[in-house]
């Protein structure tokens, strides 16, 4: 590979080295820097409502079983029984009060704890060869919460989630709480295309500029009237803590009128008005802006959109929150939802369901054309002469680093972070100088964790004491592993 | 006759009737046992199918837009992995299509633009229909007819190819001479898709 220092240079610069989006080494620092590390999107509370619903989620290859146990916490149990390491659970969604490995039979409740070896005497003369009490599946290193969104780090050492997203949060609020209760989470739909996962996670952090381009026809047959050029050029790109996005200019009105422009009912309305603080509603009200697509560092994205569901001018919006789940280099899991305030009416769900299936997702007609364009990219990013080219993405910006667009002001702009009008790529290029910090980071030896070991006592793995239970963990999991 | 106890179901399910936009759909269902092969009404529903695949294959989507009922619910469930007894395959209210007439008539509409890149230049597409079973309802002029499908799907030159496979059952309504699609739903045999998009009809 080319010098990794090179390389984080160049795309610190905005001058994209084309073989990152194709380079088995670049994905092996991705794995150990990045992914090991970073905060990941898992799901959402909505998605586990009733004590034991449980659905399994994976972080590059490791599987996390999501359950609410029956004290109605939510937790994430690495799916990987602690006797031989078989998947305790091999379905991805249902209700359960146990899970029981189909190995040996060891079972633990769905909140983790062992409760179940069989023959435990027999085998291992009960406690004084295997302590079962105490023992649970390993917890996700790190996990926490906003707005329900669930989201674990294999680093325990992990900033909390509040500080990671920081000012990203106040646009995180547009897509996931429109009234107190938040949203529900529908699917997700799931398919594997053969492109990089950056390409995806770039385009919705701030790629205006391909809207016009690659959506031509779902402006042509009437499905959304707003992505001509024209207009596309008039909105934003914006970045605050680790996340970013793109609006659009909406035309003159008040915060009412212009939520019910893009399709909300008036009971919706009055949600927002009640949740979002007074800078979030100035950012559509007054400032006239309205949140379209977004990432939040690394690899969760979200849409917010308002087409035409049925032969009249009415538009319905939808959301929905996707991650780019990395398979490898040249391949991705795309984890798509579909998003809808819980409190919304359900005829208003069901057309704003239409809207989602018509735009986005396995069948979107928006996403079909945007994932033909980045199969094409990463195919030819393997190759030798992709090793040549410096890709520019410093569109926004003049040599010396002068935005050709000045970030609006306060006045202009009432959310927190940079917003440009325009055309630009300060979107991907914040989220790439991200990429960089982790990628430069070496990573540390995670901490281990044994089972049964006494400190001082043949077959020792782990030198540190055990605790009550027998079990070690290097790490407190204390108020990171759980959630109420 | 054959001893092959009457599935009530089928490919069928209960996905459209429990799908938020299926309040439109037709409700009929299958009767009693498969029809024999030599019956005409079989004979009948297998070549409309065949003839279907060769619109599908050939992208000839106006006149397959042509074949649906304007009442069509077309849905295709996202399919999940549960344990034996969990009561449900499907992701609870999700498909990867949930159409009516005019939602199927945008996506035709936009592979008529010249901006529909994802199929300019088009996928090579061979829909393999097999398994085909057709049962009476109650209704003379509607039947229900059972398929396999295995869609071959092809792009550039050396891009590994996309199979999917599913099971799909219809509901045909006699208009005329012919017959219309009036409900089709269609059972992924996949929960990840290996496909970059669902492009394509099934």
């Amino acid at each position: 590979m080319t010098d990794l220092d090179t390389v984080l240079a160049d795309v610190r610069l905005g001058m994209i080295p084309a073989h990152i989006y194709n380079d088995e080494e670049i994905f092996r620092l991705e794995r150990e820097r990045l992914f090991s590390r970073a905060w990941i999107f898992v799901g959402h509370e909505s998605e586990v409502p009733q004590q034991g619903d449980y659905v399994v989620r994976r972080v590059l290859q490791d599987s996390f079983i999501i359950a609410r146990g029956e004290d109605g916490r939510v937790r994430a149990l690495f799916n990987m029984c602690l006797h031989r390491g078989m998947q305790v659970c091999r379905a991805e969604m249902g209700n359960a009060s146990h899970f029981r490995c189909p190995y040996h039979g060891w079972s633990y409740r769905n909140d983790g704890r062992l409760v179940g070896l069989p023959f435990h005497q027999d085998a291992y003369g009960g406690d004084a060869g295997f302590p079962r009490k105490g023992q649970t599946l390993l917890p996700a290193p790190a996990l926490d919460t906003y707005n329900g969104l669930i989201f674990i780090s294999l680093d325990p050492e992990a900033p909390p989630l509040p500080d990671y997203l920081g000012g990203f949060r106040f646009y995180l609020d547009y897509y996931t709480r429109q009234s107190p209760g938040g949203i529900e989470l529908r699917g997700p739909q799931r398919w594997r295309i053969k492109a990089n996962w950056k390409i995806g996670a770039e385009n919705f952090a701030g790629d205006m500029y391909h809207t016009p381009q690659t959506h031509t026809s779902v402006v042509e047959i009437g499905l959304f009237r707003e992505p001509k050029a024209a207009k596309r050029k008039d909105g934003t790109t914006y970045w605050a803590g680790n996340g970013g996005g793109t609006t659009y200019k909406l035309p003159p009105a008040t915060l009412e009128e212009r939520l019910r422009y893009v399709g909300y009912p008036d009971e919706l309305i009055a949600s927002m008005k009640q949740t979002w603080s007074p800078a979030q509603q100035d950012l559509i009200g007054r400032d006239g802006f309205m949140f379209s697509a977004a990432t939040a560092f690394p690899n969760l994205s979200m849409v917010h959109n308002w087409p035409k569901v049925e032969d009249s001018d009415d538009v319905l919006p939808f959301i929905t929150l996707r991650t780019w789940q990395p398979v490898g280099p040249d391949e991705t899991e795309v984890v798509s939802w579909f998003a809808v305030d819980a409190s919304a009416p359900e005829g208003f769900k069901a057309l704003s369901y239409k809207a989602y299936l018509m735009c986005f997702g396995s069948t979107g007609m928006f996403e079909q054309d945007d994932v033909e364009n980045w199969v094409s990219l990463t195919s030819t990013a393997g190759g030798s002469m992709a090793r040549r080219l410096l890709l520019n993405s410093r569109m926004g910006i003049l040599e010396d680093g002068t935005p050709v667009s000045p970030a609006l002001t306060p006045d202009q702009w009432s959310g927190p972070g940079e917003s440009h009008v325009g055309y630009a790529e300060f979107g991907q290029r914040n989220l790439l100088a991200r990429w960089a910090d982790y990628l430069e980071r070496p990573a540390s030896a995670p901490p281990r964790t044994s089972l049964g070991a006494r400190s001082g006592g043949k077959g020792e793995v782990n030198g540190t004491s055990p605790n009550e239970g027998g079990v070690t963990h290097d790490q407190t999991m204390t108020g990171k592993a759980a959630t109420a | 006759m054959t001893s092959i106890a009457t599935d009530t179901t089928g490919n069928g399910g209960p996905y459209s009737a429990d799908s938020p936009l299926g309040g439109h759909a037709p409700v009929i269902q299958r009767a009693g046992r498969s029809l024999p092969f030599g019956d005409e009404r079989h004979l009948q529903a297998h070549q409309w199918l065949v003839d279907e695949a060769y619109l599908l294959d050939a992208q000839h989507y106006a006149d397959w837009l042509d074949l649906l009922a304007d009442d069509i619910h077309y849905i295709m469930p996202v399919r999940v992995t549960t344990a034996v007894g969990a009561g449900f395959d499907a992701a609870p209210g999700m498909a990867h299509f949930d159409e009516n007439k005019y939602s199927l008539s945008r996506r035709v509409a936009r592979f008529r633009t010249e901006h529909a890149w994802t199929e300019d230049p088009p996928s090579r597409l061979r829909h393999h229909i097999t398994n085909v079973r057709t049962f009476a309802t109650d209704d003379p002029d509607h039947l229900v007819v059972d398929s396999g499908v295995l869609l071959y799907r092809s792009r550039g030159d050396v891009r590994e190819a996309a199979l999917i496979s599913a099971g799909r059952e219809d509901l045909l309504r006699q208009v005329g001479d012919g017959w219309q699609l009036a409900r089709r739903t269609i059972l992924v045999d996949d929960s990840v898709l290996r496909t970059q998009n669902l492009a394509i009809f099934l």
